[in-house]
């Protein structure tokens, strides 16, 4: 497995917002779809998954809620809240900025 | 939104710290499942199942460390920390109780001072009055803008037909009464006895929205001028007079002009004003004989503010009915106005400045108490260097060990306060013992859920300021330093010394201003027990006696009892008067012209005297002498010619150089006739010791009426005066079996007229013994602290052949630096603070010398002593022990 790029710092939270604005997912989901729609590329460490989502649970983004899986496991899901809507435009605002930027600092010609 | 956001945080942090299992268990499940997930997706990839989960978990790297940033995700951890170092603080106490227990007693006597006088603030100025809307209902009065005719309360009351005018034309209260009360002579049953009485007008009750538990309030037929009349009792007084026996309505209680009949008993707790017993609608068993004068100003206003009608709309509303009533009738009105103040401040009136001067006061105690135990918790910082070094190798950041540090003190603070709590439960119930009778609801004084809170206030608070500055400099540790040094010896840090000296200074300096204070109001006090008061109130009995008969029976009463009483064996002087000197409450006072009476227009600018109807020999029985002229005598009788003696300060005051023997005056009391001088008698202040004496126009009893027909007998005795209470007692129920009476003495009444500022001179002198007593601890400590720490080079300096004694005074003068620069702050913020105290001040300066003197004679004698132990232990040290050390 090739090892996957990093994030740039503070974009994990813009992702997970991202995903579970599509629909409510538990962890592993959100885990898989990322790297799925990603085609690989992003890939966030099992290890930092848990701690991004309740740090975003904390500050009222998203909410978790108990469901019962499609094979009928017991699982947390988290889906978007109304402020987490408005994070999500923001952040990505922010991100489209900074994209657009670096890119076009990177495609300036050398003399 | 963004409370909403704000809300929806706090309840998940509340969730995690009080479902903290639920949330553990959530976690456990939720990794739980994770990493199920995984392995089940490492199988699917052809894994067995035992290197799938090896996979699964490495891929997680750690679940416990996962599982701790999450929590840390949540700000779990303050709590737990916070748990974490209460027990550790907890340990800490039961390691060092005998520091524990030094500190918790400071910060108790501290906080249980300030609680205590809080107590006392908070029920008289604080809490609202015990009324429906309480913060509606207001005061009237009628003050003059010039002092010259200010009576004894300081305010001119309203008459009647002023009073009708305010009630009919101003639209700001919603109800509006007026009403005078007075001791009077009752009967219930067959006992004659005092009750407090108040005539009140018909709205009275709706100014107060009371209603009666027992029966109902007046009914408009009661309440008509001229009708019969109706009796509405207090709670009290149905409880103490009645046993609270429901068949009390429809009884009667005799002595108010005819018997009344009680119709309802108010609830419990209500007694407005003065405590009164019974109340009755006025104008209605008797006519007031001021009701139609616009001069008769002797009644008490107040009302009930309509909803929404602001103080400042009532006070310019009535204001413009003052101005009109000026106009309209000059001859009474002329520079008066109408003040509109709420209930609750008018109550209070100047009892407040004593009030916020010792809470002030005792605050200034807790700040020493504060500075005392920070001193004491630095003499600890240092000594747990080396712990606190270890706690920061092994990782703790500085912020975690000053928080576990505060949290210490904090559990000392709460300790303290729960402890102070204690003593200000003790505490209160001596002040209220301590405290004048008169001060406005005293009976209301408790702990309640605001000193508690307080209490628990403070107490935080005072953590802070006392730990703080210890734990910053406890954490500011160099590491390797600490570690270095053995355990046994202390590093002595050149700063904890300078912070200990500075603390010790501050608490010295503020020890020294509440001395101050102390001395000041000590001096002004002693000045005014020892003022001349222009009369002997030593070993006077004083008979307060009401003849339940119109005047002329009145008088036959006394003219019964006087010589009867004068042919007693032991009694030296025997007089009566209508108001003695220094009861302001019953003092009446009017204009005085000599010559001719002019016309009533020009009596309000006129000056006026205290009018006092005496017996003759009252002057004897005061010991007020007779400067000239001869006193009344039993041939001034009402078929005489109208006598009348004035005082020097009249005399001074309208006929200065004059013989006034043999001139004639018009006192406006009862009447308007012309009086002939026939003696001068010696000043006596009649508004008690602070204040200056008036002019005083003494009228014979005989030719007078006289106030309800009440006279206090005066009984001056040679000596032992004991048995003599009954003998008047069998005197005058032989005489007149209904008369009520009252015993007192002059000496007791003095007294009362000093409570107040024998009060706050009794606390202030309390606190200044606390704050002083606090201070020389501190010093001792300081001293202590150096001399353990210079010990080597002391016993260095005996072995190199110092004298004890020099090493004694060397000890001795730094201790007496320290409270030199102390006494010097403390002595210029005095210089500045004092001013303050001028009002209270009798007779005194709020920069009297002699005080500060003595401040700082005492202040020195304090550092000598409290340096005197740790210095002569330095002179013991022994030279050999101490250079071993070395």
């Amino acid at each position: 497995m090739s090892k996957p790029a990093d994030l740039v710092q503070g974009t994990l939270d813009l992702l997970l917002l991202k995903i579970v604005a599509l629909e409510p997912l538990h962890a592993w989901a959100i885990s898989q779809r990322l790297k799925q729609v990603s085609g690989d590329v992003l890939q966030v460490s099992d290890g930092s998954l848990y701690p991004a989502l309740h740090k975003l649970e904390q500050e009222g983004w998203i909410k978790a809620e108990w469901k019962v899986t499609e094979n009928g496991r017991r699982a947390k899901f988290y889906s978007l809240t109304r402020p987490g809507r408005r994070a999500l435009e923001r952040e990505t605002a922010n991100w489209e900025r900074l994209a657009g930027a670096i890119s076009q600092v990177v495609r300036l010609s050398e003399v | 939104m963004l409370d909403w956001r704000w809300f929806r945080r706090l309840t998940l942090r509340l969730r995690t710290l009080f479902q903290r299992n639920r949330v553990e268990r959530e976690l456990e499940e939720e990794f739980q499942f994770y990493i199920e997930q995984r392995i089940e997706l490492e199988i699917a990839k052809g894994l067995s199942p035992e290197e799938a989960r090896s996979v699964a978990l490495r891929a997680i790297d750690g679940v416990e460390q996962r599982k701790e940033e999450c929590r840390d995700m949540r700000r779990m951890n303050y709590v737990d920390d916070l748990m974490r170092d209460l027990r550790y603080a907890g340990r800490a106490m039961r390691r060092n109780p005998g520091f524990a227990a030094l500190a918790v007693l400071i910060m108790a006597l501290g906080v249980g001072a300030n609680t205590a006088v809080f107590s006392v603030v908070n029920a008289v100025l604080l809490r609202p009055l015990s009324y429906r809307n309480p913060d509606r209902i207001v005061t009237l009065t009628n003050r003059p803008t010039t002092d010259e005719a200010t009576t004894g309360l300081g305010i001119r009351l309203v008459s009647i037909p002023n009073f009708q005018d305010w009630h009919d034309q101003n639209s700001s209260c919603e109800a509006m009464a007026y009403y005078r009360g007075d001791e009077e002579a009752v009967t219930v049953g067959s006992t004659a006895e005092y009750a407090q009485v108040t005539r009140v007008s018909p709205e009275f009750f709706r100014v107060f929205a009371v209603e009666p538990i027992l029966g109902r309030r007046f009914t408009a037929e009661e309440v008509k001028p001229g009708s019969g009349g109706a009796l509405v009792i207090s709670y009290a007084y149905w409880q103490s007079h009645f046993g609270g026996d429901p068949r009390v309505l429809g009884q009667t209680v005799g002595g108010l002009g005819r018997p009344l009949p009680i119709v309802g008993v108010l609830r419990p707790g209500f007694g407005f004003p003065d405590k009164t017993d019974l109340w009755y609608p006025i104008n209605t068993v008797f006519r007031e004989p001021t009701a139609n004068s616009r001069g008769g100003q002797n009644y008490f206003a107040v009302g009930r503010l309509k909803a929404g009608v602001s103080l400042e709309q009532a006070q310019s509303e009535m204001t413009l009915i003052a101005r009109r009533l000026e106009r309209q009738y000059p001859e009474f009105n002329i520079g008066e106005t109408v003040f509109v103040t709420r209930m609750r401040v008018e109550m209070v009136g100047d009892v407040r400045s004593t009030l916020y001067l010792l809470l002030g006061a005792v605050g200034v105690v807790l700040l020493i108490a504060c500075a005392n135990t920070a001193t004491l918790l630095l003499g600890k910082a240092t000594a747990r260097t080396r712990e606190v070094a270890i706690r920061a190798a092994l990782g703790a950041s500085r912020k975690r060990v000053v928080r576990q540090l505060v949290t210490e003190s904090l559990m000392l603070a709460l300790f303290g306060g729960a402890l102070g709590l204690l003593l200000a439960y003790c505490g209160s119930k001596a002040l209220v013992g301590l405290a004048p009778a008169d001060l406005p609801r005293l009976s209301e004084i408790r702990v309640d859920r605001w000193v508690l809170a307080f209490t628990l206030g403070i107490s935080v608070l005072t953590s802070l300021l006392f730990g703080l500055v210890p734990a910053l400099y406890a954490a500011t540790v160099d590491l390797s330093e600490a570690l270095k040094q053995g355990g046994r010896r202390m590093v002595s840090g050149v700063g904890i010394v300078r912070a200990r000296g500075v603390l010790v200074v501050a608490e010295t300096a503020l020890a020294v201003v509440l001395l101050s204070a102390a001395g000041l109001l000590l001096k002004s006090f002693e000045a005014l027990e020892s003022v001349a008061l222009g009369f002997q109130p030593k070993k006077a009995l004083i008979m307060k006696a009401t003849v339940p008969a119109p005047i002329p029976a009145a008088r036959q009463f006394f003219e019964d009892m006087l010589p009867q009483i004068r042919a007693l064996p032991g009694v030296l002087a025997v007089g009566a008067t209508m108001a003695l000197p220094g009861q302001i409450g019953s003092m009446a006072t009017g204009p005085y012209f000599f010559n001719h009476l002019p016309p009533q227009r020009e009596w309000p600018a006129a000056p006026s005297a205290v009018i006092s109807v005496v017996a003759p020999g009252t002057f004897r029985a005061l010991g007020i002498p007779l400067k000239s002229g001869r006193d009344f005598n039993d041939g001034d009788g009402s078929d005489k010619p109208l006598v009348a003696a004035v005082n020097e300060a009249l005399v001074r005051k309208s006929l200065p150089g004059e013989n006034p023997i043999g001139r004639t005056v018009f006192c406006l009391f009862d009447s308007a006739q012309p009086m002939t001088i026939i003696g001068v008698a010696g000043d006596v202040r009649e508004r008690g010791p602070a204040r200056e004496p008036m002019p005083e126009c003494y009228i014979p009893y005989r030719q007078h009426a006289f106030n309800g027909p009440t006279l206090s007998i005066v009984v001056r005795t040679a000596g032992d005066r004991s048995g003599l209470e009954e003998t008047l007692r069998r005197l005058a129920n032989k005489t007149s079996p209904t008369v009520p009476m009252k015993f007192t003495t002059m000496e007791a009444m003095l007294s009362e007229n000093v409570a107040t500022p024998r009060f706050r001179t009794l606390l202030l002198a309390v606190f200044a013994g606390l704050a002083v007593c606090l201070a020389m601890a501190g010093i001792y400590g300081v001293m202590a602290y150096t001399v353990g720490q210079r010990s080597n080079e002391f016993g260095l300096r005996i072995a190199l052949g110092a004298s004890t004694n020099s090493v004694v005074r060397l000890v001795l003068r730094q201790g007496l630096a320290l409270a030199c620069i102390g006494l010097a702050l403390g002595l210029a913020a005095s210089v500045a603070g004092t001013r303050l105290l001028k009002s209270m001040l009798f007779e005194v300066q709020p920069n009297d010398p002699l005080v500060y003197v003595a401040v700082a004679v005492l202040l020195g004698v304090v550092a000598l002593v409290a340096g005197y132990v740790p210095a002569s232990r330095a002179a013991k040290i022994d030279p050999l022990a101490a250079l071993r050390q070395e």
